[in-house]
């Protein structure tokens, strides 16, 4: 392994890290979006939310972006390797923080909300002065967490043929026979992500404990 | 080789912990039959005695004989191990501060469990047995109930009941009413009165200064991990000998005098 | 469409024996992973720091890394040290590694949150070492934890899904092959969809019980 292979797994490393980047950001909103719709209780839209989400928390990873990249050609709507990953990542992560935001909307303090109402807020200032910054709040923990899961779920790019860190080691591997070292490479940049993100959520989780301790 | 009628000798006990000793130099026996009550302010190691006494701490000088067997060390002076304090720890009865029932067992299952497992006694016979000792604490209704469905005088009795089920020479108790509201203290004080009366030989730690001096054959105080004084509830109460348990019971006495102890 | 799901029911032996392979492989490998978490965990709880050093560097290491990553390395690393391992043997080693580290984790809070007076109370009444451990210490544990293991058996069900790329003949992979050569990628794989969802109502249906029995108890 010289050093152009480890520049190659440096670049999937890229790709790595932009993906998870872009499939976190539109993941969050969407799974409050999903979480509103359940804790507003509309009728049908709640029901299809929990099936949607029941499906995908059982769903595995893989198979989601198999049945994304094979199956939409097939009715029709093309979509290339990067898309349906994207989609795919977008898709799992919802569902888990949905699940994230929806405990911390159901353990919201009922009074707080009836306290807003009182002075007069409309429900869109209730939301986003009142409830908002307080479910953020709870939420962050078991939302980072599932930030460090959907790291580490990225290999499954590399069945798509994306070319991100696993995929790039495993090139490697079958080019120089020599499977081992580019693997190692490769835990040695998903271990350092990894772990900032684990200890991201613990600080927050310690800074929390720590706040309600003086409260 | 202590003498064959003493259920209980204990010799020259002393424990610390870290830096401070939390019992020094206790001795005193107990006779088949007798209820001591072990009095004394918060800290003075009364509960750290009686766990001594079974080994659940272990003391760091002095001898416990239990029928004139020595608990803790054998026969070859080494340190006993578990299984050969499990034998001798079937011999004594506890009850426990915070009731300690298993709570995956229902009330009639807590009592069976230690004689059917640990003693491989007939589930039978271990089961009649069961079933006539919640009866006679009150609580035959309750047999099929969890402990986690109780009030706490009932889980204290269920308790007393478990710890009668094993046949046991000696009975300790772990301020058995502290933990329990005070409405609730009357119901199990019944039940160790009425086994005191009926012969029991019981070594019970307690605040309850009216039970101790209703239901006590001998009243021992201990102060700072030392015992201080010992003697007839009667004379303790109404003239005792130290002027460390004048000052005692002084601050009781109010409570003995309204009834509240 | 139909025509389709006509495909996928006429390869139905397929799959239902790569489903078969997913629910045995991920039954075992969570029974391994658990029990070997009995024996991490009192290793994480150890007063010699070497000890609970390593288990501490292992349970961190299992997290840090992508479970896809460590199967590759598994079944492709561990050749260099001479040992050969067939697929199923691979994956069935990396399932149960990378899970104990969780299990060990899990039954460590678990532990943590038990009261200990019940369990000195077993000691008092003669209760030692294995029967202790058996009938006093174990029942409350897994009650307790038993949602949380429930959790982690979906995690691994999962996470068996990986190990198609080592060409295990698990459900995912049943349903590539079946859409490889029959071009009907939407009905197989959504049939391995709804497959895989029906093994995760299983376990939480199984989960939801054990909550009734702890529930009674608490």
């Amino acid at each position: 392994m010289n050093g152009g292979d480890i520049a190659a797994i440096f670049q999937g490393a890229i790709v790595t890290v932009t993906l998870s980047l872009i499939g976190i950001l539109i993941g969050l909103p969407i799974g409050l979006g999903l979480a509103l719709l359940r804790w507003a209780n509309l009728p049908f839209a709640a029901k299809v939310v929990t099936l949607y989400v029941s499906i995908l928390r059982a769903t595995p990873l893989v198979t989601l972006l198999l049945l994304l990249f094979f199956a939409l050609p097939n009715i029709g709507v093309p979509i290339n390797p990067i898309s349906a990953a994207i989609l795919a990542l977008v898709m799992n992560t919802s569902a888990f923080n949905c699940e994230v935001w929806r405990s911390a909307l159901m353990n919201f303090p009922r009074d707080q909300y009836e306290a807003a109402q009182s002075v007069g807020m409309r429900a869109g200032q209730r939301f986003r002065r009142i409830v908002l910054p307080q479910i953020v709040r709870v939420s962050l923990p078991g939302l980072v967490n599932e930030m460090s899961l959907l790291i580490k779920v990225t290999p499954v790019l590399a069945v798509v043929g994306v070319v991100d860190i696993t995929r790039a080691a495993v090139r490697i591997g079958a080019q120089t026979y020599e499977p081992l070292p580019p693997f190692l490479v490769a835990v040695a940049l998903y271990a350092p992500i990894v772990f900032a993100l684990v200890s991201l959520q613990r600080w927050i989780e310690r800074r929390q404990i720590a706040a309600e301790a003086v409260a | 080789m202590a003498e064959a009628s003493k259920v209980l000798d204990v010799a020259g006990v002393s424990k610390r912990f870290g830096d401070i000793e939390v019992l020094s130099d206790v001795s005193f026996q107990v006779d088949k039959g007798e209820t001591i009550c072990v009095l004394g302010p918060s800290g003075s190691g009364k509960s750290t005695l009686l766990r001594c006494i079974n080994w659940l701490e272990r003391p760091d000088a002095g001898q416990i004989y239990l029928n004139g067997e020595r608990v803790g060390i054998n026969n070859a002076g080494i340190v006993m191990g578990d299984r050969e304090l499990s034998k001798i720890r079937t011999h004594i009865g506890m009850v426990f501060q915070h009731f300690a029932l298993w709570p995956h067992l229902t009330v009639l299952q807590n009592l069976m469990e230690a004689p059917v497992q640990v003693q491989r006694r007939p589930k039978a016979e271990v089961r009649d047995e069961a079933l006539a000792l919640l009866a006679k604490v009150g609580l035959g209704d309750k047999r099929d109930a969890f402990p986690a469905k109780l009030s706490g005088g009932q889980k204290q009795r269920v308790g007393i009941a478990r710890a009668l089920a094993m046949r046991p020479d000696l009975l300790l108790f772990d301020e058995p009413t502290s933990a329990l509201d005070p409405e609730l203290v009357g119901e199990v004080l019944v039940v160790m009165r009425d086994l005191a009366r009926e012969g029991m030989t019981m070594v019970i730690v307690t605040h309850e200064m009216a039970f101790a001096r209703d239901a006590a054959t001998r009243v021992l105080l201990l102060d700072r991990g030392r015992v201080v004084e010992t003697g007839s509830p009667d004379k303790f109460f109404s003239s005792p000998d130290t002027e460390r348990a004048r000052q005692f019971l002084q601050r009781y006495a109010g409570d003995i005098a309204n009834g509240r102890r | 469409m139909i025509h389709d799901f006509g495909i996928v029911w006429s390869e139905r032996a397929l799959l239902l024996s790569g489903l078969a392979n997913t629910a045995i492989l991920s039954t075992l490998s969570a029974a391994a992973a658990l029990l070997l978490g009995f024996v991490v965990t009192p290793a994480l709880m150890s007063k010699r720091p070497a000890v609970s050093g390593s288990a501490r560097l292992f349970v961190d290491g299992m997290r840090c890394v992508p479970f896809l990553l460590f199967a590759y390395i598994v079944y492709y690393g561990f050749p260099s040290f001479g040992i050969r391992l067939d697929n199923w043997t691979a994956g069935l080693a990396a399932l149960t590694i990378y899970n104990a580290a969780y299990m060990a984790e899990i039954l460590r809070g678990a532990w943590a949150v038990q009261p200990r007076e019940p369990i000195e109370a077993g000691i008092a009444f003669g209760f030692s070492e294995i029967r202790l451990f058996r009938r006093i210490i174990l029942p409350p544990l897994l009650l307790s934890a038993g949602p949380v293991i429930g959790n982690q058996m979906i995690q691994i069900i999962k996470d068996s899904a990986f190990l198609t790329i080592i060409a295990l003949p698990e459900l995912t992979h049943a349903a590539s092959s079946i859409q490889s050569r029959h071009y009907v990628p939407f009905a197989a794989f959504i049939t391995a969809v709804f497959l895989y969802w029906g093994l995760c109502l299983i376990i939480e249906a199984g989960v939801s019980s054990i909550g009734r029995v702890a529930e009674a108890r608490r």
